[in-house]
């Protein structure tokens, strides 16, 4: 990261340079489009596709675009990718200069009302996918994708979904302890007790201590009892110290006290958990579904990590009657910015990333469920019994979310991480922070 | 007498001028205009776009002011100011000293006490981070390793534990200080430690009683450029602690940081960060004014 001093210049810098190439004329900015009326991509003219995005994997990515450009050999797609976190200011501030880009991944949730205005709707765009381009996809995310953005048109298509937080386990640990595969709290904080007693070394649930952490668990833990709270409150106009809220909050609370996990894993920030679950030190791993990717045998040796096997499920439910949830959101939006001169050709790349064969190349690694329908990866990926079954439970809990993950971000890492923590750590009780939350989530310093 | 240049002072001037205008043109824009342009957004509700602005005055100032989140921030950028100015004055200074002696591996030693403050502060706090975990971090292996189990912290848990974590590493990073003294001890009057010596004067005396006052200027360096460059120091809680717990180690860097990633909070981000630049604008004059009054006293 930069010094304060830096990003504030580099940010006057980069205000500055946008201004002036705004001045330009027909920029290809906002208001200097081309129509979208393109020739059609098999013509035989080269053409040179700006591709920027920050997911899947880089590895992955080049895998489906070294087989467009095979099947297409008049297409060359530059590849820029770029890290999640720096990627959601990189991109407005890029396209607001007039970078001529011609297709730009959207983190679907935390992007599009930021970036929405220097983008082509897809209907402008549409001419040059399959007709039937929208049955061949799962309604959801698509619905998700147009319902996010303010003005309720839809600006990308989502590659798939993700949802939080999915409980990975390690299935040798867990027959060396001698313990099931838990479903309540209760179940996991026995297990956590014979894991411990098996073997003293080994953490029994890890999960992140970062403040934006805490929102996936609380309002996983909240969507047991309360599926739709997170809308209500983030979306519906729902008050923070709603009493389903505060018994979430104090649920949360109960995870630690119950014993089935250990207030050390606060300690680990992003993305110590992960390492210390694929070193084999820990018996379960919270984590958003996006680590789907270790349920894969192929992907846990291409990438040195040395677990037999990994399984997967949901959190354990805490209150009685409730049950396991999980958050759900459309992710990885593919769009075409206003100022790409090559819409048909950026269309084609899309339609292949999202409908065509292409699914196939980057789907395998798991980060994302696929919008693509009937897509299910095949068993030389999902190779076990634990990984079938884990898998499953998690397309499950996406495909079935009571909400929407959605997140205000400057709320989450200024407010409400911090509340969540002060909860944990014994500094606040569950009304207050509530109460605090709804204090500042009024007070008009966070738009919602 | 010699004879005058052609043109004199005026024209002595234009040439300076010349020669400058290169600079004054970069500095006007890369600076001047990013701060123009910054109080502009300042007083708007936008986004990283910059695009549908609406004017909100001062509104965003106003709740800049009167969110104590800020306000504990700012409270931490001076707080870990006045420990870093401790570390830099008490071990920063004692170590210079030390090593102007002439002892045994000075240069080795030297570089050991500077490359914490050369390495890029990412990588330094986020290994210090790591090193505060509760099960497996090297500060509590440490401690069991010798014994102490009862000494062992949820260093990230508790407000006061985290404050010394974060004392710990700022005390690490007295590179800077070490450097300003090392090169000014030798051009301090040493005549009068000399003299110090033959009359008797024991090693603390010297230290305490001459060399101290000998470098106040360099203390007031010392103190201004650790003060300013904590405004900078971003990196530093953003990777250690991440402002755990529940954000009570935050300093303004990082609630800046976290305020631009909102919808239309980049107006909000902006008004946060002229607060900040007038506040250490206010410490740089304070910086000019001590040290032009030091100046003319030696």
């Amino acid at each position: 990261m930069f010094p304060f001093k830096t990003r504030v210049a580099a940010f006057g810098v980069a205000a500055a340079a946008a201004l002036s190439l705004a001045a330009c004329g027909d920029s290809g900015g906002v208001g200097g489009a081309t129509a979208a009326s393109q020739s059609p991509v098999d013509s035989a003219a080269p053409v040179t596709l700006k591709y920027w995005t920050w997911f899947p994997a880089e590895a992955s990515l080049k895998k489906v675009i070294d087989a467009y450009q095979k099947a297409h050999p008049n297409v060359t797609i530059q590849l820029t990718e770029h890290e999640a976190a720096d990627y959601q200011k990189q991109l407005p501030l890029a396209l607001n200069g007039g970078e001529a880009l011609d297709i730009v991944g959207v983190q679907v949730s935390a992007m599009t009302n930021t970036v929405n205005t220097q983008l082509r709707p897809v209907s402008e765009w549409e001419q040059y996918l399959p007709k039937d381009w929208r049955n061949q996809l799962e309604a959801k995310p698509l619905e998700q994708a147009q319902k996010i953005s303010k003005d309720g048109v839809l600006y990308d298509i989502p590659m798939g979904s993700i949802g939080s937080a999915a409980m990975y386990y390690n299935p040798a640990i867990l027959a060396k302890a001698g313990v099931e595969v838990p479903q309540t709290v209760a179940d996991l904080a026995a297990a956590a007790k014979k894991i411990k007693a098996s073997d003293a070394s080994i953490q029994p649930v890890v999960f992140a201590g970062d403040a934006w952490w805490q929102e996936e668990m609380l309002f996983t833990i909240a969507g047991q009892t309360h599926p739709t709270l997170s809308d209500d409150i983030l979306k519906g106009g729902g008050a923070w110290n709603d009493p389903a809220m505060v018994d979430a909050l104090a649920a949360y609370k109960e995870l630690f006290t119950s014993g089935a996990v250990d207030k050390a894993t606060l300690s680990l920030m992003s993305p110590r958990p992960t390492e210390v679950f694929t070193s084999g030190k820990a018996a379960f791993y919270l984590d958003g579904s996006w680590q789907n990717s270790l349920l894969s045998k192929t992907y846990r040796e291409a990438n040195k990590i040395n677990l037999a096997d990994v399984g997967a499920m949901g959190l354990p439910v805490i209150r009685s009657g409730g049950t396991q949830a999980m958050r759900a959101f459309a992710e990885g939006g593919l769009a075409i910015p206003k100022s790409s001169k090559n819409v048909a050709a950026a269309a084609d790349f899309i339609s292949y990333m999202t409908i065509g064969d292409g699914v196939a190349l980057w789907a395998p690694d798991l980060v994302l469920s696929p919008s693509k329908k009937g897509f299910a990866p095949g068993a030389d990926v999902l190779s076990s019994d634990a990984a079938q079954k884990g898998f499953a439970t998690i397309a499950g809990l996406i495909n079935n979310a009571g909400s929407n993950r959605d997140s205000n971000q400057d709320f989450l890492n200024n407010v409400e991480g911090n509340a969540i923590l002060d909860v944990l750590n014994g500094k606040k009780t569950p009304q207050e922070a509530a109460d605090e939350m709804q204090k500042q989530w009024t007070s008009g310093r966070y738009p919602h | 007498m010699s004879k005058k240049p052609k043109g004199g002072r005026r024209g002595q001037a234009l040439t300076a001028l010349l020669f400058l205008l290169p600079l004054l043109v970069f500095y006007g824009i890369y600076y001047l205009y990013s701060f123009v342009f910054l109080v502009k957004v300042s007083q708007q509700r936008v986004s990283l776009t910059f695009i549908n602005a609406v004017d909100v005055g001062l509104e965003n100032f106003r709740l800049v002011l009167t969110d104590p989140i800020f306000q504990t921030a700012l409270l931490n950028t001076f707080l870990l100011a006045g420990v870093a100015i401790l570390a830099g004055l008490s071990f920063g200074f004692v170590i210079s000293v030390m090593l102007a002696t002439g002892v045994r591996f000075r240069q080795t030693l030297y570089a050991i006490f500077l490359i914490p403050s050369l390495i890029p502060l990412s990588l330094f706090a986020t290994v210090f981070g790591q090193m505060l975990e509760t099960q497996d971090g090297m500060f509590n292996r440490m401690l069991r390793a010798i014994g102490l189990d009862a000494l062992q912290q949820d260093w990230l848990t508790g407000s006061g534990s985290a404050y010394v974590a974060v004392a710990i590493l700022l005390v690490y990073l007295v590179g800077l200080p070490i450097m300003y003294y090392t090169s000014d001890i030798p051009a301090a009057n040493l005549d009068l430690v000399e003299a110090a010596l033959l009359d008797g004067a024991n090693a603390w005396q010297i230290l305490r009683l001459m060399l101290f006052p000998l470098l106040r200027t360099t203390h007031i360096t010392v103190i201004l450029s650790v003060l300013l460059g904590s405004f900078r120091a971003f990196d530093v809680i953003y990777f250690s602690t991440g402002g755990a717990p529940g954000g009570r180690t935050n300093i303004v860097g990082v609630y800046i940081y976290n305020s631009t990633l909102g919808n239309d909070r980049v107006g909000y981000a902006a008004a946060a960060a002229v607060l900040v630049l007038v506040v250490a604008l206010g410490v740089s004059a304070v910086q000019m004014f001590l040290m032009r009054k030091g100046s003319d006293r030696v």
